[in-house]
């Protein structure tokens, strides 16, 4: 161990006296305050933190994959190519020794840089509200909506119970002979599924709408849950008025007759326009102990009209499950994850590939995660007529890639004050280890057989 | 140590190393078929032409290179094991250390990879600072190091785990008359505390002042092998030593050896391996014995590279020597290893007449032999005889000679 610290440490002096290391520094230190002044957003003082958040861990996380690239491509390519490595390998020293010191070195260098950087970020961003002498109901808007972690629920679809009901229907169909054999019976089950999720997101005169959800934890139960959704309506009144009543709380209380009520149920009656975003709060103690939430949308007769919830962006419950720096400090983890893991990977390419090539493939990689969604859908795409080769080779060399964008970009939780949650960020720190351990590995072996003082020319 | 090789140190059977390219084309046999056994404490030398192979035979005990065929046994083992190379020390042809690491971070991270405490580091540290005239500029990065500075380093690194095992490629390359006296005290010092020596060089001189037994190789073969006295000592001649006689005692020896019917000369000892060195060289190179070497070559190379220098030095002191004449003259002798002697002569004599100190500097100090460079350009020769070129090199070589006075 000692063999690989010292390998560590030569690597992190080598890096650290390195111009690109300086210049890097250099120009997030510059940049970093600069942005935090000239952030605008959308005006408000919340837009402008967020954008300042935004730009601030965006250009971060992005500098530090850029420099992480470039020393770790660099510290063994260079030792070859300058046969520095001769005096090392001769020593008692393993070859993963090696690799294994060089990666902590870039891992010393990014710890070290990350640390500045992000306590610069999390320092400016809490100082600048005290800074535009923001108060009254703008800090208080500011503190609900932004200096916060907030979790969000959304309608979980069960394929199964859609698949299920859409079943049944086409046997009751199928009984009934209403079946025309114009239309295959693909067509007909797939319509039936449509209809089948669009009625547990709908409501006729008079009937309800409920959502369940398991595992609510709230932060506080002092504190509100919010209910923000979105319906449209089969008839629109002339005041696009609808009227309605939610209920939020255990439903199982009703649904199975309890003596006595342990939580709360609270009815909210409403009148709120179409088609557009509402959001209304509710005590958190709402939550049963076991974490069952259920919110129940009750239909007035009146209204006359089906009210239905669209599948993606109808309903989603918000609650404080976490603070702001909690949150912050799982970013931070996340994007040093991703710095190891592309450490990993120059190590492990620049076992058998010089510098300049090295640095090519890992942008490649870098720049793949950027736009990882968008690759993963094209191959999908194609991966329908080749399905054997896809899910057994492309498949895999996907799931390697690291992913940045859609889910996985970690500025936007910040931004909308998003929980990053215990689960995902598990399983994104634990993926991202495992590619990089499967990388290291990868370079053991290429690294143990290679000729080190072959000349590649 | 297994018990069976406990008497070499390096055991090598049939070892062979064969370049190939990309494609597995042009073949470069660098080691053909190598036997080599080093007792334990013996002083071994590697010698031979650039190119002959010295290098790669070094890097394939070290498990830098893989053999082609064969295999080498290393203090018993496998040189790549770190329970071997723990007791090796290995100064490589150029001291490729960290330029950005100054000489004691240097010693230092040696030092750590086997993994020696600090302590013993520090102790370790001191003393081959001390030892290798380096303890003033221990806080000096590497990289502003002259080239023998940094040799010297490199070769303090080679000795921090104390190994039992020293393999040094060209250990006196690049180092000044002092720094290679050192290496060679030091040689001969580690030797006698019983440590194993395996060397390779091409300063015959050198080698032949401190190593126990030699191989000369050409080509990536053995040409010849044995313990320097084994190798030098002629079969039909006697050679006596004495102090400086009087006349009247070499007058009776005469006498009497003539009596014997001998024949009888008189002269002071002299070089001999590299006479040696020579004659087994143009051996193989007129057996036309391939090499992937400089040599085939060299051999007129040599001899214009002699003659342009030689017409520079002449303009440069302004010599009354016709330059073609010098031009013919050497080209006449393009057929010779040794540069023509005449040529040679001029090139060692005319310096006394010059009055600047410049050119004494350019008076090979050693005997070596000439073909050093790899196979030398026609245009860089050119390039060569152009005066101008040729004072700028004089002039800078003028400088490191000042820098290393100074040092
Ligand atoms: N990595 C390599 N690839 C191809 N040829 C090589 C390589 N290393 C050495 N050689 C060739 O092998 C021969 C022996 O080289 P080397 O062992 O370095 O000689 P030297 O005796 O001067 O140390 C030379 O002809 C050289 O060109
Ligand atoms: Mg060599």
């Amino acid at each position: 161990m000692s063999r690989v610290w010292a390998v560590a440490k030569n690597s992190f002096v080598s890096a650290m006296r390195m111009k690109t290391a300086i210049v890097f520094m250099l120009l997030l230190i510059i940049l970093l305050p600069i942005l935090s002044i000239t952030s605008t957003g959308d005006g408000t003082i919340k837009g402008r933190i967020q954008s300042f958040i935004s730009y601030g861990l965006g250009l971060t996380g992005f500098l530090l994959s850029i420099l992480t690239i470039i020393v770790s491509c660099y510290t063994l390519s260079s030792d070859i190519k300058h046969k520095q490595i001769y005096t090392v390998v001769t020593k008692p020293i393993r070859r993963f020794e090696l690799i294994l010191g060089k990666t902590l070195g870039v891992v010393l260098l990014d710890t070290l840089l990350l640390l500045v950087f992000s306590s610069i970020i999390y320092a400016l961003t809490l100082q600048m509200p005290r800074l535009t002498k923001t108060k009254g109901d703008e800090l208080v808007r500011l503190n609900n909506e932004f200096f916060t972690a907030r979790a969000s629920l959304k309608p979980d679809i069960d394929e199964q119970v859609i698949e299920t009901k859409a079943q049944k229907s086409y046997k009751e169909l199928q009984r009934s002979g209403q079946l025309n054999d114009s239309r295959s019976k693909q067509a007909v089950m797939q319509e039936l599924k449509d209809i089948a999720r669009y009625s547990m997101h709908s409501a006729e005169p008079g009937g309800m709408v409920i959502w369940e959800f398991k595992n609510v934890k709230p932060f506080d139960s002092n504190d509100n849950i919010f209910v923000r959704f979105k319906f449209e309506a089969s008839r629109i009144p002339p005041d696009k008025n609808i009227y309605g009543v939610w209920y939020v709380g255990d439903y199982r209380q009703i649904k199975y007759g309890q003596e006595k009520m342990k939580t709360p149920i609270y009815a909210a009656p409403r009148k709120d326009v179409v088609k557009t975003v509402q959001e209304f709060q509710v005590p958190a103690n709402a939550v049963a102990a076991d974490g069952y939430l259920a919110v129940v949308f009750y239909n007035e007769p009146m209204n006359d009209s089906t009210i239905i919830f669209p599948q993606e962006d109808g309903f989603e419950v918000l609650y404080r499950a976490g603070n702001f720096g909690l949150n912050f400090v799982r970013a931070t983890l996340i994007i040093f994850a991703r710095l190891v893991f592309f450490a990993a990977l120059g190590v492990s390419l620049s076992t058998w590939l010089g510098f300049p090539v090295a640095v090519m493939c890992s942008l490649a990689v870098f720049f793949t995660g950027v736009i990882n969604g968008f690759i993963i859908g094209s191959f999908a795409y194609l991966g329908e007529n080749v399905s054997l080769f896809y899910k057994y080779a492309v498949e895999p060399m996907i799931w390697l890639l690291p992913k940045f964008d859609q889910g996985c970009n970690i500025s936007k939780y910040i931004i909308d004050a998003k929980l990053i949650g215990t689960a995902f960020f598990a399983v994104t720190i634990a993926g991202l280890a495992v590619k990089s351990a499967i990388l290291l590995v990868a370079g053991f072996i290429i690294f143990a057989r290679r000729e080190i003082a072959k000349v590649i020319v | 140590m297994t018990e069976n090789n406990g008497q070499f140190a390096i055991e090598t059977f049939s070892l062979t190393k064969i370049f190939a390219d990309w494609w597995g084309r042009s073949r470069v046999v660098a080691v053909d078929n190598l036997n080599l056994k080093v007792r334990n404490n013996q002083v071994f030398g590697l010698l031979g032409p650039n190119g002959s192979g010295k290098t790669t035979i070094l890097k394939m005990l070290l498990g830098l290179l893989h053999p082609t065929r064969g295999r080498a046994v290393v203090l018993g083992g496998d040189g790549k094991d770190p329970k071997i190379s723990a007791q090796i020390g290995f100064l490589p042809e150029e001291s490729y250390l960290y330029s950005y690491l100054n000489a004691r971070e240097t010693l230092d991270f040696y030092g750590s990879l086997f993994g020696l405490n600090s302590r013993v580091r520090k102790s370790r540290i001191d003393a081959l600072l001390d030892m290798v005239g380096l303890a003033g500029m221990a806080n000096r990065p590497i990289g502003t190091f002259s080239k023998g500075m940094a040799r010297r380093i490199g070769l303090a690194q080679a000795l921090i785990n104390d190994p039992k095992l020293l393999i040094l490629d060209e250990p006196t390359s690049g180092l000044d008359p002092i720094g290679t006296r050192q290496i060679k005290d030091l040689i001969v010092e580690l030797a006698r505390r019983g440590k194993t020596i395996l060397l390779s060089s091409h300063l015959l001189a050198d080698a032949e002042e401190v190593c126990d037994r030699v191989a000369i190789l050409y080509g990536g073969l053995v040409q010849r092998e044995g313990s320097v006295e084994e190798l030098l000592e002629r079969k039909d001649k006697t050679q006596i030593t004495t102090n400086i006689l009087t006349d009247r005692a070499m007058e009776q020896i005469r006498r009497i050896v003539e009596k014997d019917g001998g024949e009888f000369e008189v002269k002071p000892p002299m070089q001999k391996l590299e006479s040696f060195f020579i004659d087994i060289v143009r051996q193989a190179q007129q057996a036309k014995r391939p090499t992937s070497g400089a040599m085939n070559r060299l051999e007129a190379t040599d001899a214009e590279r002699a003659a342009a220098m030689s017409n520079v030095l002449d303009k440069l002191v302004a010599a009354k020597i016709e330059p073609s004449e010098k031009t013919e003259q050497a080209e006449v002798e393009t057929v010779k290893i040794r540069p023509d002697d005449d040529i040679l002569g001029k090139l060692t004599q005319e310096p006394q007449q010059i009055t600047e100190p410049v050119v004494r500097e350019k008076k090979p100090e050693t005997p070596e032999l000439p073909p050093q460079q790899d196979g030398i350009k026609k245009d860089l020769l050119n390039e060569l005889v152009k005066p101008k070129g040729f004072t700028e090199r004089i002039k800078k070589k003028d400088k490191k000679t000042e820098e290393k006075k100074n040092e």
